[in-house]
Protein backbone atom coordinates (compact mmCIF):
# COMPACT_ATOMS: atom_id res chain seq x y z
CA UNK A 1 0.00 0.00 0.00
CA UNK A 2 2.78 2.35 0.79
CA UNK A 3 4.61 1.45 -2.12
CA UNK A 4 1.48 2.15 -4.20
CA UNK A 5 1.12 5.83 -2.74
CA UNK A 6 4.52 6.55 -3.48
CA UNK A 7 3.80 6.17 -6.93
CA UNK A 8 1.14 7.68 -7.06
CA UNK A 9 2.87 10.44 -5.63
CA UNK A 10 5.88 10.03 -7.96
CA UNK A 11 3.19 9.85 -10.48
CA UNK A 12 1.93 13.30 -9.46
CA UNK A 13 4.67 15.32 -9.10
CA UNK A 14 5.69 14.06 -12.93
CA UNK A 15 2.12 15.47 -14.26
CA UNK A 16 3.20 18.46 -12.85
CA UNK A 17 6.59 18.93 -14.31
CA UNK A 18 5.06 17.89 -17.61
CA UNK A 19 2.13 21.28 -16.94
CA UNK A 20 4.63 23.47 -15.99
CA UNK A 21 6.85 22.11 -19.10
CA UNK A 22 3.60 23.15 -20.95
CA UNK A 23 2.97 26.58 -19.37
CA UNK A 24 6.41 27.66 -19.77
CA UNK A 25 7.52 26.62 -23.17
CA UNK A 26 9.04 28.21 -26.36
CA UNK A 27 7.54 26.93 -28.93
CA UNK A 28 4.11 25.24 -29.32
CA UNK A 29 5.39 21.88 -29.77
CA UNK A 30 6.70 22.38 -26.53
CA UNK A 31 3.22 22.65 -25.03
CA UNK A 32 1.99 19.81 -27.19
CA UNK A 33 4.53 17.22 -25.62
CA UNK A 34 3.52 18.57 -22.44
CA UNK A 35 0.42 17.98 -22.61
CA UNK A 36 0.61 14.46 -24.67
CA UNK A 37 3.28 13.11 -20.85
CA UNK A 38 0.38 14.61 -18.82
CA UNK A 39 -2.46 12.74 -20.89
CA UNK A 40 -0.55 9.33 -21.26
CA UNK A 41 0.57 9.61 -17.27
CA UNK A 42 -3.30 10.45 -16.26
CA UNK A 43 -4.04 7.07 -18.02
CA UNK A 44 -1.41 5.37 -15.55
CA UNK A 45 -2.73 7.88 -12.62
CA UNK A 46 -6.39 6.37 -13.28
CA UNK A 47 -4.65 2.85 -13.06
CA UNK A 48 -3.14 3.15 -10.02
CA UNK A 49 -5.85 5.09 -8.29
CA UNK A 50 -7.78 1.87 -9.08
CA UNK A 51 -6.05 -0.08 -7.37
CA UNK A 52 -5.18 2.37 -4.48
CA UNK A 53 -9.04 2.71 -3.54
CA UNK A 54 -9.35 -1.10 -4.12
CA UNK A 55 -11.79 -0.64 -7.12
CA UNK A 56 -10.25 -2.23 -10.23
CA UNK A 57 -13.30 -0.60 -12.08
CA UNK A 58 -11.15 2.61 -12.75
CA UNK A 59 -9.16 0.68 -15.60
CA UNK A 60 -11.91 0.98 -17.53
CA UNK A 61 -11.77 4.25 -17.75
CA UNK A 62 -7.67 4.55 -18.11
CA UNK A 63 -8.66 2.95 -21.31
CA UNK A 64 -11.47 5.28 -22.67
CA UNK A 65 -8.73 8.03 -21.24
CA UNK A 66 -5.71 6.73 -23.32
CA UNK A 67 -7.89 6.47 -26.55
CA UNK A 68 -9.26 10.40 -26.40
CA UNK A 69 -5.95 11.30 -25.20
CA UNK A 70 -4.32 9.63 -28.32
CA UNK A 71 -7.34 10.81 -30.72
CA UNK A 72 -7.01 14.55 -29.55
CA UNK A 73 -3.33 14.37 -29.88
CA UNK A 74 -3.66 13.29 -33.69
CA UNK A 75 -6.26 16.19 -34.40
CA UNK A 76 -4.77 18.73 -32.62
CA UNK A 77 -1.20 17.98 -34.43
CA UNK A 78 -3.18 17.24 -37.97
CA UNK A 79 -4.20 21.44 -37.53
CA UNK A 80 -1.25 22.60 -36.79
CA UNK A 81 0.63 20.56 -38.86
CA UNK A 82 -0.76 23.00 -41.90
CA UNK A 83 -1.63 25.89 -39.73
CA UNK A 84 2.12 26.80 -38.23
CA UNK A 85 3.53 26.18 -41.65
CA UNK A 86 1.38 28.82 -43.39
CA UNK A 87 2.51 31.06 -40.39
CA UNK A 88 6.09 30.87 -40.95
CA UNK A 89 5.14 31.08 -44.83
CA UNK A 90 3.15 34.81 -44.01
CA UNK A 91 6.24 35.99 -41.56
CA UNK A 92 8.60 35.45 -44.40
CA UNK A 93 6.51 37.65 -46.94
CA UNK B 1 7.12 -12.33 -2.81
CA UNK B 2 5.44 -11.49 -5.39
CA UNK B 3 4.50 -8.49 -4.08
CA UNK B 4 8.07 -7.55 -3.44
CA UNK B 5 8.66 -7.77 -6.89
CA UNK B 6 5.87 -5.58 -7.77
CA UNK B 7 7.13 -3.11 -5.49
CA UNK B 8 10.29 -3.13 -7.08
CA UNK B 9 8.66 -2.69 -10.73
CA UNK B 10 6.97 0.20 -9.32
CA UNK B 11 9.23 2.08 -7.98
CA UNK B 12 11.56 1.65 -11.13
CA UNK B 13 9.17 2.56 -13.45
CA UNK B 14 8.78 5.50 -10.70
CA UNK B 15 12.21 6.53 -11.15
CA UNK B 16 12.11 6.58 -14.94
CA UNK B 17 9.21 8.43 -14.92
CA UNK B 18 11.08 11.29 -12.90
CA UNK B 19 13.99 10.81 -14.88
CA UNK B 20 11.92 11.51 -18.00
CA UNK B 21 10.17 14.15 -16.31
CA UNK B 22 13.55 16.31 -15.62
CA UNK B 23 14.84 15.28 -19.13
CA UNK B 24 12.04 17.89 -20.70
CA UNK B 25 13.03 20.52 -18.35
CA UNK B 26 17.39 19.71 -18.97
CA UNK B 27 17.53 19.12 -22.43
CA UNK B 28 18.79 21.55 -24.89
CA UNK B 29 16.36 21.51 -27.51
CA UNK B 30 12.53 20.53 -28.66
CA UNK B 31 14.01 16.75 -30.55
CA UNK B 32 16.23 16.01 -27.83
CA UNK B 33 13.37 16.67 -25.46
CA UNK B 34 11.05 13.76 -27.09
CA UNK B 35 13.39 11.41 -26.51
CA UNK B 36 13.13 12.10 -22.92
CA UNK B 37 9.59 12.13 -22.95
CA UNK B 38 9.83 8.96 -24.76
CA UNK B 39 11.49 7.30 -21.89
CA UNK B 40 8.73 7.65 -19.64
CA UNK B 41 5.99 6.75 -22.32
CA UNK B 42 7.79 3.51 -23.03
CA UNK B 43 9.90 2.00 -20.45
CA UNK B 44 7.94 3.50 -17.29
CA UNK B 45 4.39 2.61 -18.89
CA UNK B 46 5.51 -1.04 -19.09
CA UNK B 47 6.97 -1.41 -15.66
CA UNK B 48 4.42 0.45 -13.55
CA UNK B 49 1.51 -1.85 -15.57
CA UNK B 50 3.58 -5.21 -15.17
CA UNK B 51 3.86 -4.31 -11.46
CA UNK B 52 0.20 -3.76 -11.37
CA UNK B 53 -0.72 -6.92 -12.90
CA UNK B 54 1.65 -8.81 -10.33
CA UNK B 55 -0.74 -7.55 -7.85
CA UNK B 56 -3.78 -8.73 -9.61
CA UNK B 57 -5.44 -12.66 -9.50
CA UNK B 58 -4.85 -12.67 -13.25
CA UNK B 59 -8.44 -12.41 -14.22
CA UNK B 60 -10.47 -9.93 -16.01
CA UNK B 61 -8.21 -6.73 -14.34
CA UNK B 62 -5.00 -8.25 -15.88
CA UNK B 63 -6.86 -8.73 -19.43
CA UNK B 64 -7.61 -4.73 -18.68
CA UNK B 65 -4.14 -3.82 -17.54
CA UNK B 66 -2.55 -5.75 -20.54
CA UNK B 67 -4.61 -3.98 -23.29
CA UNK B 68 -4.00 -0.32 -22.17
CA UNK B 69 -0.39 -1.20 -22.06
CA UNK B 70 -0.68 -2.91 -25.72
CA UNK B 71 -2.57 0.36 -26.88
CA UNK B 72 0.01 2.78 -24.53
CA UNK B 73 3.01 0.78 -26.77
CA UNK B 74 1.19 1.40 -30.15
CA UNK B 75 0.35 4.97 -29.74
CA UNK B 76 2.96 6.02 -27.97
CA UNK B 77 5.68 6.22 -30.89
CA UNK B 78 2.57 7.47 -33.29
CA UNK B 79 1.97 10.31 -30.96
CA UNK B 80 5.88 11.36 -30.67
CA UNK B 81 6.46 10.96 -34.75
CA UNK B 82 3.36 12.72 -35.79
CA UNK B 83 4.63 15.54 -33.09
CA UNK B 84 8.27 15.40 -34.91
CA UNK B 85 7.28 15.13 -38.18
CA UNK B 86 4.75 18.30 -37.41
CA UNK B 87 7.89 19.93 -35.77
CA UNK B 88 10.13 18.85 -38.71
CA UNK B 89 7.19 20.28 -41.24
CA UNK B 90 6.87 23.51 -39.10
CA UNK B 91 10.58 24.53 -39.82
CA UNK B 92 11.87 23.79 -36.32
CA UNK B 93 15.39 22.67 -36.71
CA UNK B 94 17.58 20.72 -34.83
CA UNK B 95 20.50 21.09 -32.48
CA UNK B 96 23.22 20.25 -34.60
CA UNK B 97 21.92 21.74 -37.76
CA UNK B 98 21.68 25.39 -35.86
CA UNK B 99 25.37 24.59 -34.87
CA UNK B 100 26.25 24.23 -38.38
CA UNK B 101 24.49 27.47 -39.26
CA UNK B 102 26.40 29.55 -37.08
CA UNK B 103 29.70 27.84 -37.69
CA UNK B 104 28.72 29.07 -41.32
CA UNK B 105 27.87 32.22 -40.11
CA UNK B 106 31.16 32.84 -38.33
CA UNK B 107 33.06 32.03 -41.07
CA UNK C 1 -30.55 -8.89 -22.53
CA UNK C 2 -31.70 -4.81 -24.04
CA UNK C 3 -28.25 -3.39 -23.66
CA UNK C 4 -27.22 -6.42 -25.62
CA UNK C 5 -29.68 -5.99 -28.24
CA UNK C 6 -28.50 -2.18 -27.81
CA UNK C 7 -24.91 -3.49 -28.48
CA UNK C 8 -25.41 -5.43 -31.80
CA UNK C 9 -27.92 -2.67 -32.93
CA UNK C 10 -24.67 -0.41 -32.51
CA UNK C 11 -21.98 -2.70 -34.03
CA UNK C 12 -24.49 -3.13 -37.06
CA UNK C 13 -24.74 0.22 -37.57
CA UNK C 14 -21.23 1.15 -37.65
CA UNK C 15 -20.37 -1.55 -40.07
CA UNK C 16 -23.65 -0.57 -42.42
CA UNK C 17 -21.90 3.08 -42.52
CA UNK C 18 -18.04 2.00 -43.12
CA UNK C 19 -19.99 -0.43 -45.96
CA UNK C 20 -21.55 2.79 -47.03
CA UNK C 21 -18.16 5.25 -46.74
CA UNK C 22 -17.07 2.65 -49.02
CA UNK C 23 -14.01 2.68 -46.55
CA UNK C 24 -13.56 -0.88 -46.09
CA UNK C 25 -9.35 -1.64 -47.21
CA UNK C 26 -9.49 -4.23 -49.59
CA UNK C 27 -5.69 -5.07 -49.81
CA UNK C 28 -5.85 -6.86 -45.85
CA UNK C 29 -2.56 -6.61 -44.68
CA UNK C 30 -1.87 -8.38 -41.46
CA UNK C 31 1.35 -9.53 -39.65
CA UNK C 32 1.26 -13.25 -38.71
CA UNK C 33 0.69 -13.84 -34.22
CA UNK C 34 3.04 -16.86 -34.80
CA UNK C 35 6.57 -17.25 -32.89
CA UNK C 36 8.87 -15.00 -34.72
CA UNK C 37 6.27 -12.52 -33.78
CA UNK C 38 6.62 -13.40 -29.87
CA UNK C 39 10.73 -13.64 -30.38
CA UNK C 40 10.57 -10.32 -32.05
CA UNK C 41 8.76 -8.80 -28.77
CA UNK C 42 10.65 -10.00 -26.19
CA UNK C 43 13.72 -8.86 -28.24
CA UNK C 44 12.38 -5.80 -28.63
CA UNK C 45 10.97 -5.51 -24.55
CA UNK C 46 15.31 -6.31 -23.72
CA UNK C 47 16.30 -3.47 -26.27
CA UNK C 48 13.92 -0.83 -24.91
CA UNK C 49 15.51 -1.43 -21.07
CA UNK C 50 18.89 -1.11 -22.49
CA UNK C 51 18.58 2.26 -24.43
CA UNK C 52 16.32 3.72 -21.86
CA UNK C 53 19.28 2.89 -19.50
CA UNK C 54 21.54 4.69 -21.67
CA UNK C 55 18.99 7.73 -22.13
CA UNK C 56 18.96 7.75 -17.96
CA UNK C 57 22.35 8.21 -17.97
CA UNK C 58 22.76 11.11 -20.48
CA UNK C 59 19.92 12.55 -18.35
CA UNK C 60 21.60 13.08 -15.09
CA UNK C 61 24.61 13.18 -16.43
CA UNK C 62 26.31 16.14 -17.74
CA UNK C 63 25.22 18.43 -21.00
CA UNK C 64 28.37 17.42 -22.63
CA UNK C 65 28.28 13.93 -23.40
CA UNK C 66 24.70 14.66 -25.31
CA UNK C 67 25.49 14.78 -29.18
CA UNK C 68 22.30 14.70 -30.84
CA UNK C 69 22.91 13.46 -34.94
CA UNK C 70 20.25 13.41 -37.39
CA UNK C 71 20.82 10.68 -40.53
CA UNK C 72 19.15 8.72 -43.15
CA UNK C 73 18.56 4.83 -43.12
CA UNK C 74 17.75 2.66 -46.84
CA UNK C 75 14.67 0.96 -45.87
CA UNK C 76 14.75 -1.50 -48.96
CA UNK C 77 15.63 -4.39 -46.84
CA UNK C 78 12.16 -4.42 -44.45
CA UNK C 79 9.45 -5.88 -46.50
CA UNK C 80 6.78 -3.50 -47.13
CA UNK C 81 4.33 -4.45 -45.18
CA UNK C 82 6.49 -4.62 -42.02
CA UNK C 83 7.72 -1.03 -42.61
CA UNK C 84 5.19 0.73 -40.02
CA UNK C 85 6.05 -2.11 -37.31
CA UNK C 86 10.24 -1.04 -38.19
CA UNK C 87 9.24 2.62 -37.63
CA UNK C 88 7.35 2.13 -34.62
CA UNK C 89 10.16 0.05 -33.22
CA UNK C 90 12.34 2.82 -33.31
CA UNK C 91 10.36 4.91 -31.84
CA UNK C 92 9.33 3.44 -29.35
CA UNK C 93 13.25 2.50 -28.21
CA UNK C 94 14.57 5.75 -26.56
CA UNK C 95 17.20 7.59 -27.88
CA UNK C 96 16.08 7.13 -31.33
CA UNK C 97 13.38 9.04 -33.00
CA UNK C 98 12.06 8.18 -36.52
CA UNK C 99 10.92 11.61 -38.28
CA UNK C 100 10.05 11.13 -41.50
CA UNK C 101 9.71 7.97 -43.80
CA UNK C 102 9.28 7.44 -47.95
CA UNK C 103 9.52 5.02 -49.90
CA UNK C 104 13.39 4.51 -49.56
CA UNK C 105 14.20 6.31 -46.53
CA UNK C 106 13.81 6.62 -42.69
CA UNK C 107 15.22 9.98 -41.66
CA UNK C 108 15.96 9.32 -37.92
CA UNK C 109 16.96 11.37 -34.88
CA UNK C 110 19.40 9.88 -32.46
CA UNK C 111 20.83 10.98 -28.95
CA UNK C 112 24.07 9.65 -29.34
CA UNK C 113 26.03 8.24 -32.62
CA UNK C 114 26.23 4.97 -31.08
CA UNK C 115 22.21 4.43 -31.44
CA UNK C 116 22.65 5.82 -34.95
CA UNK C 117 25.20 3.26 -36.16
CA UNK C 118 23.71 0.02 -34.32
CA UNK C 119 20.38 1.07 -36.37
CA UNK C 120 22.24 1.84 -39.28
CA UNK C 121 24.35 -2.02 -38.86
CA UNK C 122 20.53 -2.93 -39.28
CA UNK C 123 20.29 -5.13 -36.10
CA UNK C 124 16.34 -4.17 -36.02
CA UNK C 125 15.76 -4.76 -39.99
CA UNK C 126 17.13 -8.09 -39.30
CA UNK C 127 15.15 -9.04 -36.83
CA UNK C 128 11.48 -7.31 -38.37
CA UNK C 129 9.26 -10.76 -38.51
CA UNK C 130 7.29 -10.75 -42.21
CA UNK C 131 9.70 -11.82 -44.55
CA UNK C 132 9.22 -15.46 -44.17
CA UNK C 133 5.90 -15.11 -46.76
CA UNK C 134 8.09 -14.48 -49.21
CA UNK C 135 5.66 -12.34 -50.75
CA UNK C 136 6.10 -9.03 -49.23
Amino acid sequence: MLVLSATCIAILSVMALALARALKADTVYDRILGVNMFGTKTALFIALMGFLSGRPDFLDIAIVYALINFLGMIAVLRFFEYTAGDENQEQEK
Amino acid sequence: MIEIISSVFLIVGAFFSLTGAVGIFKFPDFFTRVHAASVTDSISTILIIFGLILRTDFDLVAVKLLFILIFMLLTSPTASHALAKSARHGGLLTLAETRSDKKVGDD
Amino acid sequence: MLLLAFGIISVALVLWLLHRMNNTDAEIQKLALNLSFIRYTMWLLGQVVLSSLTVTRLVWGSRKELKPTIGKLPVNKVPKKSRVLYANSITLTPGTLCIDIDNENVTIHALNEESLHSLKRGDMADKVPGENKGVS
